[in-house]
């Protein structure tokens, strides 16, 4: 079995010891309960085994879940894994490395893709179980039984609980990712020579993506130590008196890092907007044409694009 | 090389101040003075202000900034602050602060480019 | 005063910090305190700056107009948002006039001595009430970032 490197699932859902304690009461989980299930130590030790077959006769009788048991060796693992935790649940020791013990069963369960549906599932089946072999353990007492059982569900519970945790830790942590991954290509910083940045921007900028373009701008351009940061407005449908005020704010702060901007693809209907909108882009160099405004660009790092004359043989017009 | 709380270094005729606490008050106070009475010392003709240590610059700060260059500016020596974070920065712009008139530049290196030019420019 | 809305979010009674502003050092130390509960919720580097710099306005002013109030900093959760709430209370003169102090141009630095229509727009929600003679309390909140 691979076991690769899990997220710090206790850090990640915040789960110290008040909040280990907190939980354990809000399942009811008392004294009572402890002793109870430290006296059911021999019946734990007695059933385990009967009670894991029992629950594995389920998962392997459906082919939803037989594919996460596709070979000998793994379900013998499994099923010495299933015995362990059993017996866990009757040590009464639940302190934050039984919680942490918890977080790991079902961040495993999680990464091999085994659906909730099928873990609570199994979980059901497994009650189940534990109940009939209670009864047969204390000899057809109902109440004994259903008292022991009382105890033993809140653990399973309070298990579960931290289960399903670690399933929407996991999905919260992949959701972030992917959302990291679309800001990024939704905001390509290029760059275009030793020192200059392009951000073409393309598509509307509402208040939430100007927030994130100046930001992305501020971080590449000290992370790049860039001289000169080129915005290419072509393809941005409406400049209005918000996003022309967005554009200023950006320039401004990449201006307070040392920096200067080079706003370029000004058409002509942007340029009669912004004058009669009466909004101040004197602070900044602007181009119509994007190859004007890197051309610019290269002047200022102290550079120029020549054209190249070919040897013995006709001058190339430049 | 100052005893004050933020150190203040001489390169050739540039002063270095590193900020690597939180300012307040007193701390700005003899900051200022440590500052001014280095340049009158040293006769140096630039200052350059590290700030890329400081994750908070408010308003306080800002003004503070702009207030010691302009008494450094009285006494011949140019201010250039570098080293800002961009969050810094974003935060300033967001705030409506864009302290125009202050020269920044992305690192000492490049602020001790930008002093060395003013001066060249200076005396031409 | 008229009634402050109340704010959206649970608070429980262990993520709430109080912190009396009456020297120029509890500047800092209201600094310090949000932007390390911001750093440990995880808010993102430039929601950390703009909370942080919120705070140290925001009880600058208390300390400069007021000589002396409170700062109630407080972790909001609501579903599964994290909030701050910052609150800043004094018994100092009072705002005259508050149209005036809260008008924010769009690009421009008219701040009136007082800097909240800068603040204002470094967070998500922002409640004054202030009545001249009788103090200030302004209460904002920021919330972290879902992605």
């Amino acid at each position: 079995m691979n076991y690769g490197k899990q997220p710090d699932y206790m850090a990640i859902l915040k789960i110290d010891d008040d909040e280990r304690k907190g939980r354990l009461a809000f399942f009811e989980l008392t004294e009572e309960d402890f002793q109870r299930l430290r006296a059911l130590k021999p019946f734990a030790d007695r059933w385990t085994h009967e009670i894991t077959e029992g629950l594995y006769e389920l998962l392997m009788g459906q082919p939803e879940s037989r594919v996460f048991f596709p070979d000998d060796a793994t379900l013998s693992h499994v099923k010495k894994m299933q015995n362990s935790y059993f017996l866990g649940l009757f040590s009464a020791n639940f302190d934050l490395g039984y919680v942490r013990d918890r977080l790991r069963v079902g961040a495993t369960h999680e990464r091999i893709g085994m659906p909730p549906k099928l873990y609570l599932g199994a979980y059901h089946r497994y009650l189940h179980l534990i109940h009939m072999k209670l009864v047969e353990h204390f000899n057809g007492n109902e109440t004994e039984a259903t008292k022991a059982l009382s105890s033993i569900r809140k653990i399973i519970f309070f298990d579960m609980a931290l289960a399903i945790d670690t399933y929407i830790a996991a999905y919260l942590e992949t959701m972030t990712r992917h959302q990291a991954a679309i800001r990024e290509l939704s905001t390509p910083v290029i760059k275009v020579h030793d020192r200059i940045l392009l951000l073409p921007i393309v598509g509307t900028v509402d208040t939430q993506r100007a927030h994130q373009i100046m930001e992305t701008v501020l971080l590449q351009v000290v992370e790049q130590q860039a001289k000169v940061m080129i915005l290419d407005i072509a393809g941005v449908p409406v400049v209005d008196t918000k996003v022309a005020d967005h554009i200023l704010k950006t320039t401004a702060a990449v201006q307070l890092l040392g920096s200067q901007t080079i706003l370029t693809g000004i058409s002509a209907s942007v340029a009669r907007t912004v004058v009669q909108l009466g909004v101040e882009i004197t602070r900044m160099h602007t181009r119509a044409k994007l190859s004007e405004g890197i051309e610019l660009a290269l002047s200022i790092v102290g550079k120029r694009i020549t054209s190249k004359t070919s040897h013995g043989g006709e001058e190339v017009r430049p | 090389m100052t005893s004050g709380p933020i150190p203040i270094l001489k390169i050739g005729s540039t002063l270095l101040a590193t900020i690597q606490i939180e300012l307040h008050d007193t701390i700005v106070d003899s900051f200022q003075n440590d500052a001014l009475e280095e340049i009158e010392r040293t006769g140096a003709n630039g200052l350059i202000i590290d700030i890329s240590a400081l994750e908070t610059v408010d308003s306080y700060v800002a003004r503070m900034l702009a207030n010691t260059a302009k008494m450094a500016k009285l006494m011949g020596a140019g201010t250039v602050i570098v080293g800002m974070r961009p969050a810094v920065a974003a935060t300033l712009v967001r705030m409506g602060y864009f302290m125009d008139g202050i020269q920044t530049a992305l690192s000492l290196e490049e602020g001790l480019e930008l002093q060395a030019s003013r001066l060249k420019s200076n005396t031409e | 005063m008229t009634a402050l809305s109340p704010s959206l979010g649970l608070r429980s009674d262990n993520e709430t910090w109080m912190i009396r502003i009456d020297k120029e050092a509890d500047i800092v130390a209201v600094r310090q305190r949000v932007r390390e509960l911001a750093k440990d919720q995880r808010f993102d580097q430039f929601a950390v700056a703009a909370i942080t710099t919120a705070a140290s306005e925001l009880s600058r002013n208390v300390w400069v107009h007021a000589e002396a109030g409170m700062a109630r900093i407080s972790l909001l959760r609501n579903g599964r948002k994290v909030g701050l709430e910052l609150e800043f209370e004094d018994q100092g003169p009072g705002i005259a006039n508050l149209n005036r102090a809260l008008a924010g141009g769009f690009s421009t630095a008219k701040s009136l001595g007082l800097g909240l229509s800068g603040t204002k727009r470094l967070v998500d929600e922002f409640e004054i009430d202030t009545e001249v003679g009788r103090g200030t309390r302004i209460v904002v909140r920021k919330w972290k970032k879902d992605f």
